[in-house]
């Protein structure tokens, strides 16, 4: 009877364990496979960690991370470790009202910690970056470094210290030589809960870093556009690392028990924060010869894998100077970020964005003269209503916003009907649309027959009312950039997509197919902007001639996918990689297409109101 | 008397190592039953056998003459107190005491009579709503003790349970378990390395040691008749001296012979011979076969202490007269002060 | 002693600037217009009027309810999980409770991922099951999806602390509960179950805490139409930009915390 009972919760251990590990395991596993498709392991190969090193965004979020973890750990655990010493000793009333501040950081939900923070440095008017998110980290570990102290400390004989200071010691004796001593353990625990905290953080990163510091939680959650297998690659170096730390900590009391080692556990330890801290040395030492330099640097904010990396280091190269790259995931996002009071040279936002930043006086005109590439830009793309003339703008990519669909599942004859398909019945729980107000409205807008810019209250209920009756009978997803691994994968039959994004996925699937719907859509540009701010305008402009050079230009649309504004670049690819993938070439003809043009704060509220219900039955 | 209880040769391994080696007894009704030996001689693994926390290799428990071994603790008719008291520190005096009446679903007002009548008897009126974690180390003791015996066991088993306090309050608790167990006339098994704690409360004695029964017997005849070297030394202080069973009533050490009044060893047989050091009288060398010169001489309150060197070692005395360093001594014993054993591996 | 009072006047100092002004903010914002113009200060109620609307006072329940879930969940399978590691002898306790830890240090976003690739419709678990003949299942974007990875990534943070409560516990007690005639479940509900109270209520306050205010995790495993306040706060923020909107949302989740946490506290000292 006993043994069955072992056995079973054995096997209830075993269960448990396989829940927590599946997801580890999965990582682990299609890091070695030869192929982009996360679900579909189809060879080992080892191009993902080779990627992974060659990657030099991951080796500074690595970097950035494990150095944030290593001061914020240091930091607040001799912070909280003296503050515990002293809140013993304290008066009551402060004592209460410490302990009761300390628990807020704990208590609070992670996200009001992260905002609250982001309000303060932006009104401090302080940059965001690496201070800013080391000051947030060191906020929020050393609570947790207090409450696994102070307890430690209350239990000691406070005829301890006294001991001391009647044998001669100093108070700064007696502190270091005999209350640390015994509270060790506390100090451990809490600073190894520091360092995990600090190390797996996102959302407070997310809100408190910029200027390029990102840590991997922020690069991770970048990566969710391209699913990319070299995070793969970087968790299992990650798993392994810690596995190789566990074992010493294991291994190395074994090996010292011959010597007359006291705490084997603590001195192991020990050794493992100070092979991290070496660790950390290690990666610190290129990064900071790198930047010993006093080249001149360009700031860039682009949308999240919008750029092929390699061109960055070749324009570094070629220009002898230093490119801060920085990526965003909406541009909303990045203007919350210019409002938060960051500075950038270069941006990429796209059209009504760009007519937003005009009004709001927050570009600088372009000196066309300096641009001499610009005689290879499609005449489709240029004097768009966003930017007439292109004073201020200089077209990066382009593209429709259409519907991508399964050709094995939808019928062609379907497809007449337009934006209605995603209300057709046939289909229902196979649709995926984009989790976006502005598009979600423009599908309804346009299959309604009214302008996607329209202010008028009425025709924004009736697309209300389109949409939430989509909701109700279509179940569809409303996904974000996800929508464009499931697609590969095939997982639903019509997803709303952009035709960048389209044309990478039908070379990636075949089954896939693109149709703008005769309605009308949302044609659309992205482009490089410079703004009132940029110091150094003579790079600028010499980036955004880099960026035009006809064969920039392939291996840009190569590397993304998406539309290039480059005559020569956009032939190549059209008659070469991408041929017969229809979703590279937008569809111009069509006089319903419209342009987003920038809403007033009042209308734009209305649409995220309405879209949050849509979304929130 | 009854026999209550019967342990039937009982095994017990821990991980290879061999806690007991078969254990026979049997205990009696209305008996003060003390497991007396140092630690790890396998007293607690026999009393938790009893108690139903573990269970043996091999062997039987008897209770009643029926086999009880495979009972779970909840259903066997004895009751513990632990070693740290075990007192359930969610709950007060009261609920406590109260816990195993509750689990019975026993009538509220025979609880709360029964639970007041246990708080007299431990001398603890008027603590039934106190916390039992901020009682002293005596009080809750007695907590313990009552909230074992309100359910009326059979039996008592107590593991230890004067271990934790100091020795003033240990030598009054002593006392008040011997007049509990006489008030309630139930049987109390009770473990215990302290040999005077063994001597002065119990009915009977078992000596243990490395998972054995060495000796079993009444206090005094342990004390004075201890059938080996362990239960000699371990018992009381002893001159213990290596000799030769000549024949019955004859033994001969120290290059003498000595009247005794054993018999059965056999002739010629080699025996240990103990010597109580309260036993040996120190006299004028002229008058005694064993000489010798005194090297210490401690004063211990009642009596003195004294060591006295011989050729072939140096004997304990126990004796209210002082006697002088380096003076040259005798020393006599009666043939009853002689106690003949089996010398230690050979039993 | 008294020299070491002096050590809290850093933290006081910084504890004061990093946590009590930065909370400051927040109230001010949700009690604002236009917070952004700090000179001119303009008090308004109706961003916390807003909350109340039905749509985003149904986020709030939706939140609820679902942190609550999770927590139920977390707790019905940590509970046995705590219990019978807390049987094992030290060291392979210490060995599990390791294995329970180091999940929390691979990224969280990296594992949600990979639930991800698991669930999907054309994903690893729906290959396996048209390998073995069974017609494939829809998991991700449900219920089912956002409630597994909530409890993936939260239950360590249940099980932690109620192993510790358990491994802390007096093995005797429960002898001593046996010993008085209580049964395997009388002993396990009127004494193990009540002396790792502490250790309960600990994982369900950390595991809600979390539920109710994650966005990562409904956002990638739900899908947009999974709202929840953590969405609508990083929304506020990030894309609509109404920040005296999003701080009001913040404040109010804050308050409801600090509430919950008052009452735990109570039930879990009324409980000793």
């Amino acid at each position: 009877m006993k043994k069955s009972k072992k056995l079973f919760s054995k096997c209830y251990i075993l269960i448990c364990f396989l829940f927590f590990y599946l997801p580890i395991l999965v990582t682990v596993i299609f890091s070695f496979n030869s192929s982009k498709s996360l679900t579909r392991f189809t060879g080992f190969s080892m191009r993902w960690y080779a990627e992974l090193f060659r990657n030099s965004e991951v080796a500074s979020a690595v970097y950035v991370s494990v150095t944030i973890a290593v001061l914020a750990t240091v930091i607040s655990t001799v912070l909280g470790t003296i503050t515990a010493i002293g809140l013993s000793r304290s008066r009551k009333l402060l004592k209460e009202y410490l302990l009761n501040v300390n628990n807020i950081p704990i208590l609070n939900p992670e996200i009001v910690t992260a905002i609250s923070l982001m309000l303060l440095f932006s009104s401090f008017g302080m940059t965001k970056g690496y201070l800013t998110m080391l000051l947030a980290h060191i906020a929020f570990c050393t609570p947790y470094v207090i409450t696994s102290v102070y307890p430690k400390v209350r239990g000691l004989d406070p005829n301890l210290a006294n001991a001391a200071m009647d044998l001669g010691a100093t108070p700064a004796q007696a502190l270091t030589k005999v209350v640390i001593p015994i509270i060790r353990p506390g100090i451990y625990a809490g600073a190894l809960l520091a360092f995990t905290m600090s190390f797996d953080d996102f959302v407070i990163s997310y809100f408190v870093s910029g200027n390029g510091v990102k840590n991997i939680s922020i690069v991770v959650y970048n990566m969710t556009k391209r699913i990319n297998p070299t995070i793969n690659a970087l968790s299992t170096v990650v798993i392994a690392v810690i596995i190789l730390v566990l074992l010493a900590m294991r291994l190395l009391p074994k090996l010292r028990r011959g010597k007359n080692s006291r705490r084997p556990g603590n001195r192991a330890l020990a050794w493992a924060v100070a092979a991290i801290c070496l660790c950390a040395v290690c990666l610190t030492l290129p990064k900071g010869m790198g930047q010993a330099g006093e080249k001149p640097s360009l700031k860039i904010y682009n949308a999240g894998e919008y750029i092929d990396p390699d061109l960055i280091g070749l324009f570094e190269d070629m220009y002898d100077c230093t490119v801060i790259y920085e990526t965003f995931e909406s541009n909303e996002m990045m203007y919350t970020k210019l409002s938060g009071g960051e500075t950038y040279d270069i941006l990429i936002p796209s059209d009504y964005m760009i007519e937003r930043l005009i009004r709001e006086e927050a570009l600088a005109p372009i000196d066309w003269s300096l641009i001499p590439n610009s005689e290879y830009l499609m005449p489709e793309v240029t004097d768009r209503s966003y930017d007439p003339g292109n004073v201020y703008s200089v077209p990066y990519f382009w593209g429709t916003v259409g519907i991508l669909y399964d050709t094995s599942v939808v019928d062609e004859k379907d497809l007449k009907a337009g934006w209605e398909i995603l209300r057709d019945d046939a289909y229902a729980g196979n649709v995926y649309m984009y989790d976006s107000e502005r598009d979600a409205f423009m599908v309804a807008l346009k299959a309604l027959g009214y302008s996607m810019n329209t202010t008028d209250e009425q025709q924004i209920q009736e697309a209300f009312d389109w949409l939430t009756d989509q909701r109700d009978t279509m179940a569809p997803i409303y996904a974000g950039d996800d929508v464009i691994d499931n697609m590969v994968s095939g997982n639903k039959a019509l997803a709303v997509v952009y035709s960048g994004d389209a044309a990478y996925i039908m070379s990636e699937n075949p089954d896939m197919a693109y149709f703008t719907p005769e309605e009308g859509t949302n044609i659309w540009y992205d482009a490089m902007v410079m703004t009132k701010d940029c110091a150094n305008t003579r790079l600028a402009h010499e980036f955004m001639n880099f960026m035009l050079d006809p064969e920039n230009a392939l291996a840009n649309t190569e590397f993304v996918g998406y539309t290039s504004t480059v005559s020569p670049a956009f032939e190549e690819m059209r008659s070469g990689t991408y041929k017969g993938i229809d979703a590279y070439v937008p569809d111009v003809d069509n006089s319903n297409n419209e342009i987003f043009a920038y809403q007033e704060a009042k209308v734009k509220k209305i649409y995220a109101e309405l879209w949050t219900k849509v979304k929130a039955k | 008397m009854n026999k209550l209880i019967e342990l039937k040769n009982l095994t017990k391994n821990f991980e290879d190592q061999q806690v007991l080696r078969g254990i026979d007894l049997n205990v009696y009704e209305n008996e003060f039953l003390t497991l007396l030996g140092p630690s790890g001689c396998g007293k607690t693994t026999t009393l938790r056998i009893i108690a139903g926390f573990e269970e043996a290799d091999s062997g039987q428990v008897l209770f009643d003459g029926k086999d009880i071994s495979a009972l779970p603790p909840y259903k066997r008719p004895v009751n513990t107190v632990f070693q740290k008291y075990a007192l359930f520190p969610h709950m007060n005096v009261f609920d406590n005491i109260a816990f195993g009446l509750n689990i019975r679903k026993a009538d509220k007002q025979e609880i709360r009579r029964k639970v007041e009548a246990m708080l007299a008897l431990v001398g603890l009126e008027g603590f039934g709503s106190r916390d039992v974690t901020l009682l002293s180390g005596g009080q809750q003791q007695r907590v313990a003790i009552a909230r074992a015996l309100v359910n009326e066991p059979k039996v008592l088993l107590l593991d230890e349970p004067l271990g934790a306090l100091d020795a003033r309050i240990r030598k009054q608790m002593q006392m008040e378990l011997k007049k509990i167990q006489r008030e309630v006339g139930i049987t109390f098994i009770y473990v215990t390395h302290d040999q005077e704690e063994a001597l002065s409360m119990s009915d009977t004695v078992v000596v243990m040691n490395e998972g054995m029964i060495q000796q079993i017997g009444s206090p005094t005849d342990i004390y004075n008749e201890p059938e080996n070297r362990f239960v000699a030394s371990f018992i009381g202080e002893s001159n213990i001296v290596e000799a030769t069973m000549i024949e019955d009533y004859l033994v001969g050490f120290d290059g003498c012979r000595f009247e005794c009044v054993d018999r059965g060893f056999g002739e010629m047989e080699p025996v240990e011979v103990v010597l109580r050091p309260e036993d040996l009288d120190i006299v004028d060398p002229e008058n005694a076969r064993i000489r010798g010169t005194v090297r210490q001489v401690t004063f211990k309150g009642v009596h003195y202490e004294i060591l006295v060197e011989t050729d072939i070692r140096t004997y304990m005395i126990h004796t209210t007269d002082y006697t002088e360093i380096g003076k040259h001594v005798g020393l006599d014993f009666g043939p009853e002060d002689i106690h003949v054993m089996w010398p230690m591996g050979s039993y | 002693m008294k020299h070491f009072k002096k050590l809290v006047r850093p933290y006081l100092i910084w504890s004061f600037v990093l946590i009590v002004v930065p909370l400051f903010l927040i109230v001010l914002y949700a009690f604002t217009v236009d917070g952004n113009a700090v000179l001119t200060l303009n008090f308004t109620l109706d961003n916390l009027k807003k909350v109340l609307e039905p749509t985003y006072a149904n986020v709030f329940v939706k939140s609820l309810a679902l942190g609550a879930v999770t927590t139920g969940i977390c707790l019905l399978i940590g509970y046995p999980l705590a219990y019978m590691i807390a049987r094992f002898k030290e060291s392979t306790q210490n060995l599990l409770i390791m294995l329970v830890t180091i999940p929390m240090w691979i990224n969280l976003l990296l594992r949600t991922y990979a639930w991800m690739n698991l669930l999907a419709d054309n994903g690893i678990i729906n290959r396996l099951l048209m390998k073995l003949g069974l017609s494939p299942v829809t998991m991700m974007y449900t219920d089912f999806s956002v409630v597994l990875g909530l409890v993936c990534n939260f239950l360590p943070f249940m099980v932690i602390p109620i192993h510790t409560s358990l491994s802390k516990m007096d093995r005797s007690l429960i002898e001593a509960a046996y010993d008085l005639g209580a049964n395997k479940v009388q002993a396990f509900r009127q004494i193990t179950l009540k002396l790792s109270m502490p250790g309960v209520i600990n994982g369900i306050v950390m595991v809600f805490l979390m539920a109710i205010s994650t966005f990562v995790i409904p956002k990638l495993l739900g899908g947009g139409q999974y709202v929840l306040i953590g969405n609508l706060i990083e929304s506020q923020f990030i894309s609509v930009g109404d920040w005296n909107f999003g701080s009001a949302i913040s404040f109010i989740l804050a308050v409801i915390i600090l509430i919950a946490m008052r009452v735990m506290k109570r039930f879990d000292k009324g409980d000793e």
